[in-house]
């Protein structure tokens, strides 16, 4: 064996690598680009859904608007509290704590309430329902039930029982994507706290209401005179409550003749 | 024979699909019935107004509601009688329209307009205006005011006028059977209408699965200069106005553009039919033909009046076979599902399709295997898969208008050909609505 050939060899290529790698390093000094680790960290603490409720299109774009001063910390909404307490931990920024919010659907109008008005028998969207011939249920405003918003909603939290949506408010997120594809704007964002609502919003008069499902508010305004505390008013035919007034005391709930008030 | 064609497109099964041998040789059988309702908001634009109250009485033509806007066209009562309502009624639009409700007293005691006179001596300026007198729209479907239409904005030149008599949607046979019956009713038309424009040359297009209809055609158009015929291949939707004037004339309407900017303007041959009726008899568009078909003891070609209910016009048809499924206005590849069969057939409805339960099944979706057969049968050029994937996953409005989602014309093809059944034409229609309902509130 020539021992001087492998020497050779080895020598070559060991001078290669040291060569290259003497390149390599002062490349790397010379074109470097700062990186911001704490990115890295933001990605990890946001819920990671992907739900574009923060108006950046996905996870990695609010990480980033957030390192770079752009995006408010507290824009990630599915995240919570959690998500808003480590984001200010690692920007170094104190975070007003947001009121916590969830959707709620303000429709009582299930298949034994509401009536139809004929039967859809077309392809399970709520949006191709509301667009044949008005609605398939007697009120405008009903819950349509063909399930729209259980499939835009990433957390599992929204369920179609009875021909209605029900939303369990432990899962929700308050990520608004339910309340987006509603063609009948029935789902609402409320705070978490205003445990009182009245679960209509049909407006037409009584006589109509009441045709039309058996827990519309009829404006019959007991609820009004009920609350001590001026906080629920009859306007345009539907009770609204003031949730700044509002002591959930529950008196309203037991007056209310066709129980479309309801204490969660 | 050179025969003209476009690019996409299907070819329904024609024993299976296409339905149209049940009434090809029905003759067309005029009918009025008991009681008609009226809507209000038949064409596009601008709903008319009721100038008639509950419990006057009204004659045959006589103008029941006045336009709104320069798009508005008049309405006219279809029987003779007594308004029986005025009221709003929920028909097959999203919101409730105006109707005029009348009870037919079976006089047809008429009300006429001045006619112009003959084909030749009809003053030019004088047409369009007695379109519009005449309550004149697309017959073909859309119900564009034809006046407006017909009106060529300054600075715009037409060369060319299609009458379109393909009738390429399936079930349907209303547009063979009046050219079989009267040409020269849609030779007159289109006379008056090359005449009222100013436009020297018009073609009359049909598919050459209606060879009577052309035989027919090219005799009545014999010693007719100007006025062509062109027979194209039998293709779904052949009778799409963009599609047709590719086909014919191998131009490009612009996105988002009208057939003018292609220097076309298309009307349906039952346009140009009542177009000759109202400018040479003066009488304005209280009928219009209707294929009824389907589940229906003997389906019929059928002259109805304006504001007829489904089952009027079926019970003369003999009544159903068995309960129906599903009902639809139009054919069955682009016409709309109505709620109960009492809804009213108004100007732009040219076919009532009743399908039994067999026929009306509805598949389970399954997962797009990607092959690519909607992006080759879509007229449009749209890629229908990825409509929908970004719809389904999504809902992403945005990236669908970005993906040109307001070019769809909701023609069917996509879910015709679909082996995995995804239901792309509904889910993209629905879509397509949305957006543009949000455009216009914007």
């Amino acid at each position: 064996m020539n021992i001087t050939a492998i020497l050779y060899a080895v020598g070559l290529l060991g001078g290669m690598g040291i060569l290259a790698g003497m390149l390599l390093t002062f490349a790397d000094s010379k074109f470097s680009v700062p990186v911001d680790e704490r990115e890295a960290r933001v990605r990890e603490a946001v819920s990671g859904a992907n739900c574009g409720v923060c108006g950046y299109p996905g996870c990695d774009a609010f990480a980033a608007a957030v390192v770079r001063g752009e995006a408010p910390i507290t824009g990630c909404i599915p995240g919570g509290a959690r998500t808003i307490e480590a984001l200010s931990e690692i920007m170094g920024l104190n975070a007003e704590g947001k009121e916590p919010m969830t959707a709620r659907v303000l429709c009582l109008g299930n298949n034994d309430t509401v009536k139809p008005r004929y039967e859809y028998t077309g392809y399970k969207s709520c949006r191709l329902a509301s667009q044949l011939s008005g609605s398939p249920k007697k009120c405008y405003v009903a819950c349509l039930g063909q399930g729209d918003c259980v499939r835009a909603c990433k957390f599992d939290a929204i369920r179609i029982v009875n021909g209605l949506a029900v939303i369990d408010e432990k899962k929700c997120t308050a990520c608004e994507q339910c309340v987006l594809v509603c063609p009948h704007n029935v789902i609402k964002m409320q705070p978490l706290s205003a445990t009182v609502l009245v679960r209509c919003r049909n407006t037409q008069p009584a006589r109509g209401s009441r045709e039309a499902c058996l827990a519309a508010c009829i404006a019959c305004k007991r609820c009004e005179k009920a609350c001590q505390y001026d906080a629920i008013h009859v306007q345009n035919n539907c009770a609204i409550i003031d949730v700044a007034k509002c002591t959930r005391c529950g008196d309203c709930v037991a007056v209310c003749p066709s129980k479309c008030i309801i204490m969660t | 024979m050179r025969k003209f064609t476009f690019g996409g497109g299907i070819h329904p099964l024609s024993d299976m699909h296409e339905g149209k041998a049940e009434t090809r040789g029905r003759e067309v059988i005029a009918f009025a019935p008991d009681q008609v309702v009226i809507p209000m908001d038949m064409h596009l634009g601008a709903p008319s107004v009721p100038t008639v109250a509950k419990g006057d009485t009204v004659l045959l033509g006589q103008v029941i509601a006045t336009p709104t806007g320069a798009r508005g066209i008049p309405v006219h009562a279809s029987v003779s009688g007594t308004v029986s309502d005025v009221g709003m009624r929920q028909l097959v639009g999203r919101a409730p329209s105006m109707c005029v409700v009348i009870d037919n007293d079976h006089r047809d005691e008429w009300v006429k307009l001045t006619p112009l006179g003959t084909v030749e001596t009809a003053p030019a300026d004088q047409i369009i205006p007695a379109i519009q007198q005449a309550g004149i729209c697309g017959l073909g479907g859309a119900c564009f005011p034809t006046h407006a239409k017909m009106t060529i904005p300054e600075g715009k030149v037409v060369d060319t006028l299609i009458i379109n008599g393909a009738e390429c949607e399936t079930f349907l046979t209303a547009d063979f059977r009046l050219m079989l019956e009267t040409p020269d009713r849609v030779v007159q038309g289109t006379r008056l209408a090359m005449r009222g424009m100013n436009v020297p040359r018009a073609i009359i297009a049909i598919e050459d699965n209606k060879p009577e209809a052309i035989d027919t055609m090219r005799e009545a158009i014999k010693g007719q200069s100007g006025i062509e015929l062109a027979v194209m291949k039998t293709k779904y939707p052949q009778g799409g106005e963009k599609y047709l004037i590719s086909s014919l004339l191998k131009r490009e309407v612009p996105s988002g553009g009208l057939p003018l900017d292609a220097h076309v303007v298309v009307l349906n041959v039952g346009t140009a039919a009542v177009i000759s009726d109202a400018i040479l008899d003066g009488k304005p568009l209280t009928t219009r033909i209707v294929t009824v078909t389907g589940a229906v003891k003997t389906p019929s070609n059928l002259r109805v009046r304006i504001g007829t209910s489904i089952q009027d016009a079926v019970a003369f048809c003999g009544g159903y076979t068995e309960p129906p499924a599903r009902i639809f206005f139009g054919g069955s590849m682009s016409g709309i599902a109505v709620p109960d069969d009492t809804m009213p057939i108004t100007k732009a409805n040219n076919g009532v399709v009743a399908l039994t339960e067999k026929q009306a099944v509805l598949y389970e979706e399954s997962p797009c295997i990607r092959c690519g057969r909607c992006v080759r049968a879509c007229p449009a050029r749209l890629n229908p898969f990825q409509l929908k994937a970004v719809l389904d996953v999504n809902d992403d409005l945005v990236e669908a208008e970005r993906l040109h989602i307001a070019e769809c014309c909701v023609c069917g093809a996509c879910s015709y050909v679909c082996p995995a059944r995804r239901t792309l034409s509904s889910t993209i229609k629905a879509a397509r609505d949305v957006i543009a309902a949000r455009r216009m509130a914007r």
